[in-house]
């Protein structure tokens, strides 16, 4: 850099870049210099451990079962859940009678998210292509989770009849309650505005749509053969979530380069990266808590991807920030 | 359906929207048109929604008449769209010279944006609601200014407005008749596309609005025949039982000028009447229009002679210089 930069001492107006050059010419060294600071700052002002502040709204889509509006920082995601009626009839391959009550939500595909980031959020993902890996990626992340985190209980999304006694039937036949149909969930996830961290947005965004989700009253018709509904506010039910899980995102940024060890770098860890960040971070780090129960302290996952800087001590320092991060979200959503 | 393997795929054994039985002693309420024939809803717009995007803006009509809050089922709907626009930008490489700006339209409903939910695949409705905007929008845009540059003008439509009343459809097909709606959609798009390239900073002659007009006939108490017809401004279609026509424009009005018009049904010999209609409530988006970029521009203002003057708070949390060396 030229000498007006290295002295600090204010230069005279003109002479010098503003900073929205340096950062797109030089991204690296320009985070480098504020992390390096006395008191270490990102290049968007917050402290390397500052979570952005989030905001949700809920229930602001008509046409949907659930619906929430999630905004951290600049990054704005909105999550509708739409709920619809797979006939148990309908199934190709009805699972065996031995799969366990939770795994039925995951063997039948009861959840169906899908995250669409080709919404003109962001110059990289345009839309008119098929979605990105980022998408896919992004899409499968959060059924995994959904699945492994049981979130859904399957008694919410199973419609029973009970069959009546049948004359004929004989003495072997007695009043048998069935699964008629099931509630499929299609949790469709827009981004809206993009600013880095689209994993922890767009997950608080289904927690916060399914927790808002009301499935109205259903039941079967034996006449018609067919699910009737209720239209009626009064009859429906809101949905039940075990738990309240939570995800946090932290990235890694390090001098190191092929050039330069991985002794002699400096790495900070930041949380909850903008895309400028993610740009130059290559190792990432999510945790995911849950509710905390006696003799469960709610780690419900741990992704970590690219890299090595993050060790034992610094992994328990992330924990623990994901725990703070929890509470926060916690006062935020309720429930958990 | 063909499976979409870049996709998660709803169960193999296909799925239904529900079908609602409505107990015969709640009563549905169709909503009715409490304003006057010549009165535009009320709009919300607003740009910069988007800062990953060179412009944006968001573009709502609230409901109109409150919900049955006994049904589950929206008697109605509002209208959201968000807009935004990426450029100009230089075409990549491998493109044809061309000494216009290029511009590329997008429109695109959001799964659940309509009573029936949609796919994510863009369907012929939502390529022609395309093609309209960019009718609409070229003729604003001082091409000549970008040789060998692109814009793409990416529109999402999260909640879209009725072709009708659902009831009128027996509840189950969501009233899907005739397709007015779409006229709605339309003219929003042009709105919030032509505020959204404002905040863009592209060039423009004008700053373009839509406007719907409609000819309705409806009849006394729910009949479909019968009565008067009359031109009404920016229909909502589930108000009406019968609408005859409808017209779309998009509008310049210091220019006085006509970019896209988009005409619908039968008018007979109102023809003229319903366009001029129709070019009245683009006037009227206008002024919110007008209001809005003039809301973004002094906000933008009073930023930059912020920073001009130095005003820098050194507050923590504010983006601070730092040294650089190396």
């Amino acid at each position: 850099m030229g000498p007006d930069m290295a002295n600090g001492a204010p230069t005279a107006p003109g002479l010098s870049f503003p900073r929205e050059t340096f950062a797109k010419l030089t991204p690296g060294p320009f985070l480098h210099a504020h992390l390096k600071q006395q008191e270490p700052t990102r290049a968007n002002g917050r402290s390397p451990e500052d979570f952005r502040k989030p905001t949700v709204n809920i229930g602001s889509l008509t046409h949907s079962n659930g619906s929430a509006v999630v905004r951290v920082g600049d990054t704005a995601i909105v999550c509708g859940v739409r709920a619809e009626i797979l006939l148990a009839s309908d199934i190709p391959h009805p699972p065996r009678d031995d799969v366990e009550d939770d795994d039925m939500i995951e063997e039948l595909g009861l959840l169906v998210p899908n995250i669409e980031l080709s919404t003109g959020c962001s110059p990289a993902h345009l839309p008119g292509n098929a979605p990105g890996t980022l998408a896919q990626s992004l899409s499968y992340r959060i059924l995994s989770l959904l699945n492994a985190s049981n979130l859904v209980s399957p008694s919410d999304l199973s419609i029973r009849y009970t069959k009546p006694q049948t004359e004929d039937g004989g003495p072997s036949e007695e009043a048998r309650e069935v699964t008629k149909a099931y509630w499929t969930l299609y949790i469709d996830i827009l981004c809206i505005a993009l600013d880095g961290n689209t994993f922890d947005a767009a997950w608080a965004a289904v927690i916060a749509a399914l927790q808002s989700t009301v499935l109205p009253k259903a039941w079967w018709d034996a006449d018609r053969e067919a699910i009737l509904c209720s239209p009626l506010t009064a009859e429906a039910h809101r949905m039940q979530l075990s738990g309240l899980p939570i995800a946090s995102t932290f990235a890694v940024f390090s001098t190191a380069s092929p050039l330069k060890r991985l002794e002699e770098a400096d790495s900070w860890v930041l949380a909850d990266p903008d895309s400028f960040e993610e740009e130059l971070c290559k190792e990432n780090l999510t945790v995911v808590m849950g509710t905390k129960h006696a003799g469960n302290d709610g780690l419900l996952r741990l992704e970590k991807t690219g890299g090595s800087v993050i060790g034992k001590v610094a992994m328990q320092r992330c924990v623990r920030m994901a725990e703070d991060r929890w509470r926060e979200w916690k006062g935020v959503l309720g429930g958990g | 359906m063909q499976a979409d393997r870049r996709r998660i795929n709803a169960p193999s054994g296909g799925t239904a929207p529900p079908i609602f039985a409505t107990p015969k002693d709640t009563p549905l309420r169709r909503p009715t048109r409490t304003r006057k024939p010549d009165e535009h809803r009320k709009l919300f717009l607003r740009t910069g929604v988007v800062p990953s995007a060179s412009g944006s803006a968001y573009y709502e009509i609230p409901l109109q008449s409150p919900q049955q809050p006994e049904l589950l089922v929206p008697s109605s709907s509002s209208l959201k769209i968000t807009c935004s626009v990426h450029g100009p930008r230089p075409l990549p490489r491998n493109a044809a010279f061309s000494p216009n700006l290029l511009l590329t339209t997008h429109v695109k409903f959001a799964p659940f944006a309509t009573r029936n939910r949609r796919g994510y695949m863009r369907d012929a409705g939502e390529r022609d609601l395309g093609m309209h905007l960019e009718t609409a929008l070229r003729g604003v845009i001082i091409g000549e200014r970008w040789p060998k540059s692109g814009c793409e003008v990416v529109i999402t439509v999260l909640e879209g407005e009725e072709d009708g009343w659902w009831g009128d459809a027996g509840g189950q097909e969501g009233g899907r008749a005739g397709g007015w709606g779409m006229m709605g959609v339309l003219a929003g798009c042009i709105t919030v596309a032509s505020a959204a390239l404002v905040d863009a900073g592209i060039d423009c002659v004008d700053m373009v609005s839509g406007g719907v007009a409609a000819l309705v006939q409806d009849g006394q108490d729910g009949t479909k025949v019968g009565g008067e017809a009359k031109i009404i401004l920016d229909p909502s279609p589930s108000e009406h039982q019968n609408i005859r026509a409808g017209c779309v424009v998009g509008y310049l009005q210091s220019r006085d000028e006509v970019t896209e018009m988009w005409m619908k049904g039968d008018a007979g010999t109102q023809v003229e009447a319903l366009v001029d209609e129709a070019v009245k409530a683009a006037s009227l988006t206008r002024t919110v229009l007008a209001e809005a970029v003039r809301e973004a521009m002094g906000l933008k203002m009073g930023k930059a002679s912020e920073e001009a003057t130095g005003g820098l708070k050194e507050d923590k949390g504010k983006k601070k210089d730092v040294v650089m060396t190396g």
